[in-house]
C-alpha cells in the first residue's frame, strides 16, 4: 500500500500514525505487556541500546538484539530477580523523515521515570519516584500489511548511571 | 542455629561496613597506601591524552606526554587549588576556551604546566612575585604510576610507595598469559553508586556461592560438570585467584542458542568459554571469561556509599565484527541491561540497607569450607586477614572493648 505523503493533512496522518506507534509502544513497555510490543515491530525488527561514553571517548552499545533474542530474553524475564518498579515512559516524537511511502525515520525525545517498589527501602522509600534514565529513540518504522510497524529502535541514553541498571528494555 | 554456633563460625562485624571512623582509617591506611587500578592505557592513546578520577578523595590526572610515557599526577593546580583538568578524558592538543595549545592550563588563573607537569608560565609572574617566585619552584604533584599487567594504569598515592611487583606477587601469573599476549582495548565503561560498602561489592566477587541469585548460573553453570571442581587460591595481599573452567553456553537452552553460536571468540591463550577471575585487595576484579574481559574497580565515597566503575575489554586488533560479539558476549550478561549485573547491585544494596547505622549488629559469616572449592569462602576470609592487618583492626572484633550483644 503506498501513500501520497506531500499533501498537509496526509502529512498529519503520518505524524499522527507515527505517534500512535511510539505512544502505544511506551504504555506497552509501562506495563509490561512485551508480547502486545512486539506486535508494534517487524519481523526484521532490530533494538539496541547505545550510549556515548565521553570516559572512554567511544560509543557503547549496551544490548543488541533481533526479534527473536528480544522474545527469549523477554520470556526469561520471570527467572530472574527483576526490580518490580512502576516504570514510566514520557515520549515526544520529533522529526519525522519520509524515506519512502513506505519507509520513516522518526526521532523521540524519551524519559524514563521510575517508582519504588521494592530495590532500595520499601519501608521509607516505596512510593517515590525518581528519574531512571533520559535519551532518544531512533525509530526506523515501515508501513505493511496496512500498519506502520517498528523496524529498528535505537534507544540513545544520555543518562550513563542507572543505578543497579535492569533486566528490562527501555 | 544456636547463637554459639553462629559465634564460632568465621565471620565479621557487620560494623567494619558502616563505622565511618573505621572507613576515615581504610581511606588512610590502605586507599591511599595502595596500587590501584586507574583506567587503561588505550583510554589515552596518543601523546597529550589525558583521562581524569580519583583516588580516596585526591583527585587525579593521568597524562601521556610528548614521550608517550603516561604520567599521574594530582589534579590540583598549585596555585589556589583549583581542579586543572575537568573532563573525564580528553586531548590538551585540543584546548579549550583560554587554554593554551599541548598545555594543561588552569581556568582560574590561567597557570600552565607541560604533559610532563612542569610550570611553563604564571601570567604576570614578575609583576606579583617580583622574584619570590619562578616557574621552575613550581611543579604539579606527580605520583607513583606503572602501566603494567596488560597495559593497566595503576596509580599509587603514597610516597613510599613499594615496587608494584611486591604488591601483587604471583596474583596475576594465571591470568597475565591472556592479558599480556597482544595489546588490549576498551570498549564499555560504566558506573553505578550504590548504597552499600566498598567490600561488600569486593566480597561479592569474591565468592561464587551467590550463583544461586543468577538464573543462568543455577539452572546451567552448577549443573555442569567441572562447576564444582575450580578452586581458589590465595596471594600475598590479600588477593584470590579462581581457577578456570569452561562454561557450556549451550546448555543454557533454546533461549540462548544464538548466543552459544557466537560464543567462538576467546582471548589469546584461553581455551574457548574458559573463565579466568582475579579479585586484588582491596578493590579490584580482574574477570575473564570468553571473549570478553570485565574489569571491576571502586572508589569508596562514605560507608554506605561506593562508585563502581565497570569496564570491558576486548583486542586492540579485533575486526569490527570480532568486536561486535565481544561486546554482546561482555554486555549481555554484564553490561547495565545484562542478566547477571542488576541482580548484583540489588543484593549488594540489600545489605546495604540491612547493615546500616542503626540496624542491629550482626555477624556477616564467612564460615563455608569445601576445601577451596568455589562454594567455600576462603576468598573472603584471606581478604579480612589483609585487611585486619593493614587497618589495625580485627575484622572479628574491630573495637578492643566490643563485647557481642547477642
Amino acid at each position: 500500500m503506498s501513500k501520497d505523503f506531500s499533501s498537509p493533512l496526509t502529512r498529519a496522518e503520518l505524524r499522527a500514525a507515527i505517534e500512535d506507534v511510539v505512544y502505544t509502544g511506551c504504555a506497552h513497555l509501562d506495563d509490561q505487556r512485551f508480547g502486545a510490543w512486539l506486535e508494534t515491530t517487524a519481523p526484521e525488527f532490530r533494538y539496541a541500546i547505545k550510549a556515548y561514553s565521553p570516559d572512554i571517548r567511544r560509543e557503547m552499545t549496551w544490548l543488541d538484539h533481533d526479534r527473536k533474542a528480544l522474545a527469549a530474553m523477554i520470556d526469561l524475564l520471570p527467572k530472574h530477580h527483576l526490580d518490580g518498579a512502576q516504570w514510566l515512559r514520557q515520549a515526544v516524537v520529533g522529526p519525522i523523515v519520509v524515506d519512502a511511502d513506505d519507509s520513516v525515520r522518526a526521532v523521540s525525545s524519551l524519559a524514563i521515570f521510575h517508582t519504588v517498589v521494592d530495590v532500595g527501602d520499601a519501608h521509607l522509600e516505596g512510593g517515590s519516584s525518581r528519574l531512571f534514565a533520559v535519551g532518544r529513540y531512533y525509530d526506523r518504522l515501515h508501513f505493511a500489511g496496512g500498519h506502520w510497524r517498528l523496524f529498528e529502535r535505537t534507544a540513545k541514553l544520555d543518562t550513563r548511571q542507572l543505578g543497579a541498571g535492569s533486566h528490562l528494555i527501555v | 542455629m544456636a547463637p554459639a554456633k553462629l559465634a564460632a563460625l568465621p565471620h565479621v562485624d557487620s560494623r567494619i561496613y558502616t563505622d565511618q571512623t573505621i572507613f576515615d582509617e581504610e581511606l588512610e591506611k590502605i586507599w591511599r597506601r595502595t596500587w590501584l587500578l586507574a583506567a587503561h592505557e588505550s583510554e589515552l592513546p596518543r601523546p597529550l591524552d589525558f583521562r581524569t578520577t580519583s583516588i580516596a578523595g585526591q583527585p587525579v590526572a593521568l597524562v601521556r606526554g610528548e614521550d608517550g610515557k603516561v604520567r599521574a599526577f594530582s589534579n590540583v593546580c598549585p596555585h589556589r587549588g583549583s581542579i586543572l583538568l575537568r573532563e573525564p578524558a580528553g586531548s590538551l592538543s585540543h584546548p579549550k576556551a583560554a587554554s593554551a595549545p599541548n598545555r594543561i592550563t588552569c581556568m582560574f588563573h590561567a597557570w600552565q604546566f607541560s604533559a610532563q607537569g612542569e610550570c611553563l608560565a604564571i601570567p604576570r609572574r614578575q609583576a606579583g612575585y617580583q622574584d619570590r617566585l619562578a616557574c621552575s619552584d613550581v611543579s604539579l604533584h606527580s605520583l607513583h604510576c606503572e602501566v603494567a599487567y596488560g597495559g593497566f594504569v595503576w596509580v599509587h598515592l603514597d610516597e613510599d610507595a613499594p615496587p608494584i611487583a611486591d604488591h601483587f606477587g604471583h596474583a596475576f601469573d594465571s591470568i597475565l598469559p591472556h592479558l599480556e599476549a597482544e595489546p588490549l582495548e576498551v570498549f564499555h565503561h560504566h558506573k553505578a553508586i550504590a548504597a552499600t560498602n566498598y567490600k561488600l561489592w569486593h566480597d561479592t566477587n569474591s565468592e561464587l556461592y551467590h550463583d544461586y541469585m543468577h538464573h543462568f548460573n543455577r539452572v546451567t553453570g552448577m549443573q555442569q560438570p567441572g562447576y564444582f571442581d575450580r578452586r581458589y587460591s590465595v596471594f600475598a595481599g590479600g588477593h584470590i585467584t579462581v581457577s578456570s573452567m569452561v562454561v557450556e553456553y549451550e546448555a543454557y537452552g533454546r533461549d540462548q542458542v544464538a548466543l552459544a553460536e557466537s560464543r567462538d571468540l576467546s582471548f589469546p591463550g584461553l581455551e574457548r568459554n574458559g573463565w579466568k577471575l582475579l579479585d586484588l585487595f582491596p578493590g579490584i576484579s580482574i574477570n575473564l571469561r570468553g571473549s570478553a574481559l570485565r574489569v571491576d574497580t571502586l572508589t569508596p565515597i562514605g560507608p554506605n556509599r561506593v562508585l563502581i566503575e565497570y569496564r570491558g575489554l576486548g583486542l586492540q586488533r579485533d575486526t569490527a565484527e570480532e568486536r561486535a560479539r565481544r561486546v554482546q558476549d561482555h554486555n549481555t550478561i554484564w553490561g547495565p541491561f545484562g542478566r547477571n549485573l542488576p541482580e548484583d547491585l540489588i543484593g549488594v544494596t540489600n545489605q546495604g540497607l540491612a547493615m546500616r547505622p542503626g540496624s542491629e549488629v550482626r555477624r556477616v559469616l564467612h564460615g563455608r569450607f569445601e576445601g577451596n572449592s568455589i562454594h567455600d569462602e576462603v576468598g573472603m576470609r584471606h581478604y579480612y586477614e589483609e585487611w585486619s592487618r593493614r587497618v589495625g583492626r580485627s575484622a572479628r572484633a574491630p573495637y578492643a572493648n566490643g563485647a557481642w550483644v547477642t
